[in-house]
């Protein structure tokens, strides 16, 4: 036994000298070189592709999540008639008129296709706004001409037609809520998670060849600060109840691409990527929270406008005195590009709520400060941002008119400006004399980037030739114009299509948020952004490979850059608003949080926003003042003597004791399934046993 | 707000369009990948190698070296080229150089191709033009195989000479005459209206013709360079090549017969060697009994044929019938590696004439050399041609063609060479031909 022992010390103890020798032999070592510079390629080539796969299970897992059920529908009130029909309120923001067009709709001949719109605010508070004239509006027997209050038992009189308004309390919301939290449940975000950070890794490990001590430990940090970034985030989203991640994990997925081709480029300037990553998802909080209040949001409409008004003249007239370029503003210690800036305001300015929809001019606003925005880009040069301006302008008006013929309108003023600006600088239309025939002009400035995008995208292939077989990096904004092409060819065409394709799944989510969205500010706003986003999108990568002329815009969160990196956070955020699934945005409050918030004075929350109304009511004489500021509904003209509800008629309504076995502020649980959501009550899924007992505790 | 979700679909007409936009590229990615990566405005992909048959390089894309051999550098340039010959290899195999494909992409390394060509073959038929502008071209019959391809003028890539542009002596350098040239025949294009005449006419064999220099037809003549004699046959008249006899047969064959046989011959569209595109021929139609169709028919009026063609179609006499498309392309293989890249490409053909129209013809140029040109030139090759001595015209000196094959299983070649304004074809050409023929064989 001992002599086997001795023997295996033996052999172990040869081996170990082998092994020294081995390693003091130059050649050995210059063989194990060998041969990691031979697995490594090899090993890069199978993570490109493993890292494509994954890449397609979290957009799929994401895709699954958001559109595997149809948006439920929230109810945040309704109007009985006579016979006890109960029309439903969907919205916080309701037209009632007949055709299908309203949202409820009420097919009587006396009745108009706009009849009135009923609004609901953060707080739980209703208004009525009647929307014309010609067939009459009565409030509790009250002519109504101009927008006030409703509470819950008023009767509404259109056009000879007679229903009682009805808002949810408290308790039905938070059951409504909590109903749909059961009924509604994203996948796993967590799981989702967990492939974005093995995405993560199999990206950074793909960046690391060819680095040498220093770049490595910035490529771990930069990494590992944007899994901490994500994972952090996550957690402040569980802590707060909210359960939906999947536009932000799309949004950390392409940040992670936007991460990996910087790191194959330049690991320094993964830094600033990370600052503003960082900064991004501030904003994006920040601009979830202020969005809740639609109030203040529409007041600080103004102040807003005004900033990026004189940030906009300064960097015009001051820009290139004092920091050598048109379009970027450098403090020393920061710089950045205030056009930027600017797309989170104007969307911020362009969306309007229900009731400006219906005012007169309600455009003109919006139309003279893009004008003005676009403007001054094109003082700026640049043309590519003022473009994405114009489109958003675009979107924004037929959200809020409907108005082809204005879009039209816009669009021929539009060329006939662009035809004066080149009739002015025609070196302008130079630059774009190559477009379509890039090839011919390959060494030229007008060809010389797409042509070395397109070979670089083919030389790719589907999979990718690594960061550091790369040529296209070495081309001029090859990180921020070229960026599809980048990724193209370090890893793969595929891997560019996903990113082209999460993009394209935002747009939807956007429009798809609209059919049950709160409020029509949200609807705008979502729309907005996802247009400039894809819109964008389309100039960088389109431009890029010649579909469309070179305009050098970045592409939303992939390009690098800082600016572009914070505004994309930002227009996320409102996309993400109007999202109505439960425990989805920050924007939505939970129905707990709310009860204690009401408060209990009205009238001081009208006193708040006179500027909120204001330019809407232009010529009705001392409207705003007194009606607002003395709180006193009967001083105003147009609605005479109008104290409070009235008195409730017991007995007139056949659904009367429904009502007020609902407004029982017992147990609510008991009214579980009660014909709020009529008679199918939402699918029940394995999972809630466990999440009613959490809510239990 | 069911108004607003209508008017969403403006924000999904965005998203289409920039779907559309990109599966639009990806179409175009597909159809021209290739052709993008191989584009020499990104020297960063050029990579692979090109070779002749003997394993000399040609041409190294990593390093950029050319043939270490200045007179096989000047002799292969139109082959190898660089972005400025349209015909280059270097550019029609671009793609396939850098070893693209669309899944891959370059990721997997360039390719080297392997070219049929003999370098040093070719250097010897630069020199037998001896500075003059013109084509010389050999290419195996049964399996298409070009053996020597040589257009001239030319320069070293390595030192393009200065007055490239203003040089009279370098007009039209960048072109591959062979390929990319269409010239007057002459009195090569007798073969096709002989073989349209031993067709159609059944009193062929009857057929005498006594040539007095010249043959009136109408106000006009048909002239020939002197008296050829009198009571020629068929094979006499081609032997000595004499207008007024082939002018004869022309007006009797009429426009549309000759250009259904140059048609049949392959003259008049255009092949494709290996990835380039040769220029079509050309015939024009003139009416019946005019003075014209009687010239056309000799090869005079104003047809044109391209070199290449012109090497297929006697290619196709020699193989009864059966042209072999030239092919320049022996092996691609992986670079650095014998691993293949691609299959080898099979050889394509067109049948011209009747196997028995072709031996006829293969008999009257079989006789042409040994009554005419004279075997002598040849050694022993059995030597099968017709020489043109087409006039141009302006007073310049007329293109000297001689082309045809070796009538022998062993060596089965036929070749062509045309010399621009180079006087008498059998004479100029054919002392080229018959100095070529046996460094060939002797491969």
């Amino acid at each position: 036994m001992e002599e086997l022992i001795t023997r295996i010390k033996m052999i172990f103890s040869q081996l170990g000298e082998q092994v020294q020798g081995a390693m003091a032999n130059v050649d050995t070592s210059q063989a194990f070189l060998n041969v990691v510079n031979v697995v490594l390629p090899v090993a890069c080539g199978i993570l490109r592709i493993a890292a494509v796969v994954v890449a397609i299970l979290i957009i799929a897992r994401c895709l699954l999540s958001l559109f595997r059920e149809k948006p439920g529908k929230e109810i945040w009130g309704w109007l009985a008639m006579n016979d006890g029909t109960r029309l439903d309120l969907c919205h916080w923001e309701n037209t009632v008129g007949r055709g299908r067009w309203a949202d409820v709709d009420l097919n009587f001949p006396t009745v108009s296709r706009s009849h009135i719109a009923l609004l609901r605010d953060a707080q739980g508070n209703w208004k009525i706004q009647p929307l014309q004239t010609k067939n009459g509006t009565r409030l509790n027997g009250k002519p109504l001409r101009h927008i006030v209050p409703i509470h819950t038992g008023d009767i509404v009189e259109l056009g000879g037609l007679f229903l009682e308004f009805y808002a949810i309390s408290e308790e039905e919301e938070r059951e409504q809520a909590m109903r749909w939290g059961v009924a509604e449940r994203p996948l796993s975000p967590a799981r989702t998670l967990g492939f974005l950070t093995l995405f993560q890794i199999m990206m950074c490990v793909q960046c690391m060849p060819g680095r040498d001590v220093t770049q490595l430990a910035m490529l771990g940090v930069a990494y590992a600060l944007l899994c901490a970034a994500m994972w952090g985030m996550y957690v402040l989203y569980r802590s707060l109840k909210r359960t939906a991640f999947e536009a932000e994990t799309m949004a950390f997925f392409l940040c992670t691409i936007s991460f990996s081709i910087t790191a194959a480029y330049a690991p320094g300037s993964l830094t600033t990527q990370c600052v503003s990553m960082i900064i991004g998802i501030v904003l994006f909080m920040f601009l979830s929270l202020l969005l809740r209040d639609l109030r203040s949001t529409v007041s600080l409409r103004w102040p807003v406008a005004i900033l990026t008004c004189l940030l906009l003249i300064f960097n015009v007239l001051l820009g290139p005195r004092i920091f050598g370029a048109k379009n970027w503003i450098d403090l020393g210690f920061i710089s950045f590009q205030p056009s930027e800036f600017v797309k989170i305001a104007f969307i911020f300015i362009g969306a309007a709520t229900l009731d400006r929809l219906f005012a007169r001019r309600n455009l003109l606003f919006t139309v003279l400060f893009c004008g003005f925005c676009m403007g001054c880009l094109a003082l700026m040069s640049d043309f590519g941002t003022a473009l994405i301006f114009f489109v958003a302008l675009l979107v924004i008006a037929f959200l809020r008119s409907g108005d082809i013929g204005f879009l039209a309108l816009m669009g021929t003023a539009a060329a006939g400006g662009v035809g004066i600006i080149l009739e002015f600088k025609p070196y302008i239309a130079h630059r774009f004399a190559a477009w379509r025939h890039v090839w011919e002009y390959y060494n030229e400035a007008g060809g010389y980037q797409q042509t070395r995008t397109m070979s670089a995208i083919a030389s790719g292939g589907l999979f990718g030739k690594g960061t550091e077989a790369s040529f296209l990096k070495s081309v001029g904004a090859a990180n921020t114009d070229l960026v599809f092409g980048v990724i193209s060819e370090e890893f793969g065409l595929l891997l560019a299509l996903c990113t082209v394709f999460v993009l394209l799944v935002l747009t939807v989510y956007a429009v798809r948020c609209a059919s049950t969205a709160r409020s029509s500010y949200y609807v705008i706003a979502a729309n907005a952004a996802a247009a400039m986003l894809v819109f964008q999108a389309s100039l960088n990568i389109l431009g890029a490979v010649d579909v469309l002329p070179l305009t050098g815009v970045t592409l939303p969160f992939v390009s690098m850059g800082g600016s572009s990196m914070i505004s994309c956070w930002a227009l996320l955020a409102y996309i993400k608003t109007a999202d109505t699934r439960p425990n989805a945005s920050f924007t939505l409050k939970l129905p707990k949080r709310i009860r204690g918030w009401i408060p209990t004075d009205n009238d001081q929350e009208y006193a708040i926003d006179d500027d909120y109304y204001g330019d809407d009511y232009d010529g009705y004489g001392n409207y705003e003042e007194e009606y607002y500021e003395d709180g006193e509904y009967d001083q105003y003209d147009g609605y005479d003597a109008f104290d409070a509800p009235p008195p409730r008629r017991e007995g007139d309504w056949q659904i009367e004791d429904s009502l007020n076995s609902r407004r029982d502020p017992g147990a609510w649980e008991d009214l579980l399934p009660g014909p709020l959501w009529g008679d199918k009550p939402p699918p029940d899924r394995p999972s809630r046993g466990r999440r009613e007992r959490r809510r239990r505790r | 707000m069911k108004r607003l979700k209508r008017r969403t679909a403006i924000t999904i007409i965005l998203a289409a369009a920039l779907a559309a936009g990109v599966l639009y590229f990806c179409v175009q990615l597909i159809r021209n990948g290739s052709d993008w990566v191989g584009f020499f405005g990104t020297a960063f992909y050029e990579s692979g190698a090109i070779y002749d048959s003997k394993g000399t390089q040609l041409y190294n894309g990593e390093t950029g070296e050319y043939a270490a051999d200045s007179n096989v550098r000047r002799a292969t340039l139109h082959l190898v080229g660089n972005r400025s010959f349209g015909t280059s290899l270097r550019t029609v195999l671009s793609g396939r150089l850098t070893g693209y494909n669309f899944i891959t992409g370059t990721a997997l390394g360039g390719h080297d191709v392997t070219l049929t060509l003999d370098a040093s073959l070719n250097a010897a038929a630069l020199n037998a033009l001896n500075g003059r502008k013109g084509v010389v071209a050999i290419y195996n019959y049964t399996n298409g195989d070009v053996k020597c391809l040589v257009s001239s003028p030319t320069f070293d890539p390595l030192y393009p000479p200065e007055d490239i542009e203003t040089n009279k002596n370098y007009d039209g350098v960048y072109l591959n005459r062979f390929f990319s040239g269409t010239y007057p025949p002459g009195s090569v294009f007798k073969i096709v209206t002989t073989a349209a005449a031993i067709e159609k006419l059944r009193n062929l064999e009857s057929f005498t013709y006594s040539c007095t220099g010249s043959l009136q037809i109408g106000d006009d003549v048909v002239t020939c360079p002197y008296v050829h004699g009198s009571n020629m046959d068929i094979n006499q008249s081609l032997a000595c090549s004499c207008n007024g006899a082939y002018a004869t047969l022309a007006l009797e064959l009429g426009a549309d017969t000759i250009e259904d046989y140059m048609k049949q011959a392959g003259l008049l569209e255009s092949h494709n060697v290996s990835g380039i595109n040769t220029a079509a021929g050309s015939f024009e139609k003139q009416p019946a009994g005019s003075l014209y169709l009687g010239w056309s028919g000799v090869g005079q009026d104003r047809d044109l044929v391209n070199p290449c063609s012109m090497l297929s179609f006697m290619g196709g006499i020699a193989n009864r019938g059966v042209a072999v498309v030239p092919n320049l392309l022996a092996k691609e293989t992986i670079s650095g590696s014998p691993i293949p890249a691609a299959l080898p490409g099979g050889k394509e053909s067109y049948d011209i004439y009747s196997a028995e129209t072709c031996q006829r013809l293969k008999e009257m140029m079989r006789n042409n050399v040994t009554t005419q040109y004279g075997q002598s030139k040849f050694g022993d090759l059995a030597v099968c041609a017709k020489s043109g001595t087409a006039e141009v015209g302006n007073g310049n000196q007329p293109h000297a063609w001689f082309a045809g094959f070796i009538d022998d299983p062993a060596h089965p070649l036929a070749f062509v060479v045309m010399v621009e304004n180079g006087g008498s074809g059998a004479d100029v050409a054919g002392n080229i031909a018959a100095k070529l023929l046996p460094l060939a064989v002797a491969e």
